[in-house]
């Protein structure tokens, strides 16, 4: 959604026109889905989490700031979430099926059956690396590598300096790498 | 690692946050050491392996907007209520005020309408604050 298309429907909705509100719910709603379950582990917790950072975003629009991009700022909710969430004792990161989180690209439906199967694998494994580092850890992962946000963005929705996120990447990615060596994959 | 570039021009140069000069100059380095070329294409192995994640539950297709739209719109309906309940009551308490019933007519219905009143308001306060101190509130059946 465009940056002045996204203030104006900002602007509507503290004039109070709530009407507005849907479009960027569903403007942001694939994303938010996306970080809400590399984060919490399994569709319903991140479904849960993703609905009340939309209503806490909601709450909290009146002290928005109107130069300021909305998708970080949003983001940084629905971290904060969560985590809140993960602290709590209504959810703890859990695996669920494959089935269940992850859908089949269409380029999976293109593999043979030995190739789909090593991709499959792979993805397993790769979750399950995910599953042992530490939510600091993934949530700077899943932030950079799925949703492709840049160093501004990160430091922003987390809070840190620009200067940290690389370091902070660093670690997490060694992390994860000493989990899948773990977990049996080897780096030539 | 190399003496001269840190983990963070590494993690810098993979992700595309370097200018063309530093970048330049990481590319010369990394041309040079074997261990830094290892480094990378680990990090680069892993960045090709979560790009073959989707995170999209499969089943997933209702969107959450019914229940947030349900949930912000709640307070505007409760603030309606109050609002409308205030005025009636208001109103209502004038036009009996003012209508030519006898004192101790007024006085009776005044004081079964406060009694009904005080109660309600004793109910209410009760179950909020065992609402506060519930600690059973967040679990669901």
């Amino acid at each position: 959604m465009q940056a002045e298309l996204e203030r104006e429907l900002i602007r509507m909705i503290k004039a109070g026109d709530t009407r507005f509100y849907e479009p960027l719910v569903r403007a942001y709603e694939p994303s938010g889905l996306r970080l809400a379950v590399a984060m919490m582990g399994n569709a319903e917790d991140a479904k849960d989490a993703l609905q009340d950072a939309f209503v806490k975003t909601f709450n909290s629009l009146h002290r928005f700031d109107l130069s300021r991009p909305f998708g970080p700022w949003f983001f940084q909710i629905l971290r904060n979430q969560c985590r809140d969430m993960l602290r709590s004792r209504k959810a703890r990161f859990k695996v669920e099926p494959l089935d269940d989180r992850l859908e089949e690209r269409a380029e999976d439906s293109e593999l043979g059956p030995e190739q789909a199967h090593q991709r499959t694998t792979a993805k397993e494994t790769l979750w399950k690396g995910l599953e042992q580092i530490g939510d600091e850890h993934r949530e700077i992962l899943v932030l950079k590598e799925l949703q492709g946000f840049r160093y501004s963005e990160i430091a922003q929705i987390l809070d840190i300096p620009e200067g940290t996120v690389a370091s902070r990447l660093y670690h997490a990615r060694h992390a994860l790498k000493g989990a899948l060596i773990l977990l049996g994959v080897e780096y030539a | 690692m190399n003496e001269r570039y840190s983990p963070d021009d590494l993690m810098r140069f993979l992700d595309g946050e370097m200018s063309p000069d530093e970048r330049a100059r990481v590319e010369v380095e990394i041309g040079r050491s074997t261990e830094l070329q290892r480094e990378l294409a680990i990090y680069q192995g892993m960045r090709s392996d979560f790009l073959s994640l989707s995170f999209h539950p499969a089943e997933y297709h209702r969107s959450v907007w019914d229940q947030v739209n349900a949930t912000v719109a709640r307070p505007i309906g409760w603030l309606l209520i109050v609002v409308g309940i205030t005025v009636w009551t208001a109103y209502g308490a004038y036009v009996f005020s003012a209508s030519p019933l006898d004192p101790w007519e007024k006085l009776a219905t005044g004081a079964v309408v406060i009694g009904v009143l005080t109660l309600l308001t004793s109910v209410i306060w009760e179950r909020y604050r065992e609402w506060g101190t519930d600690p059973y509130k967040d679990v669901y059946r």
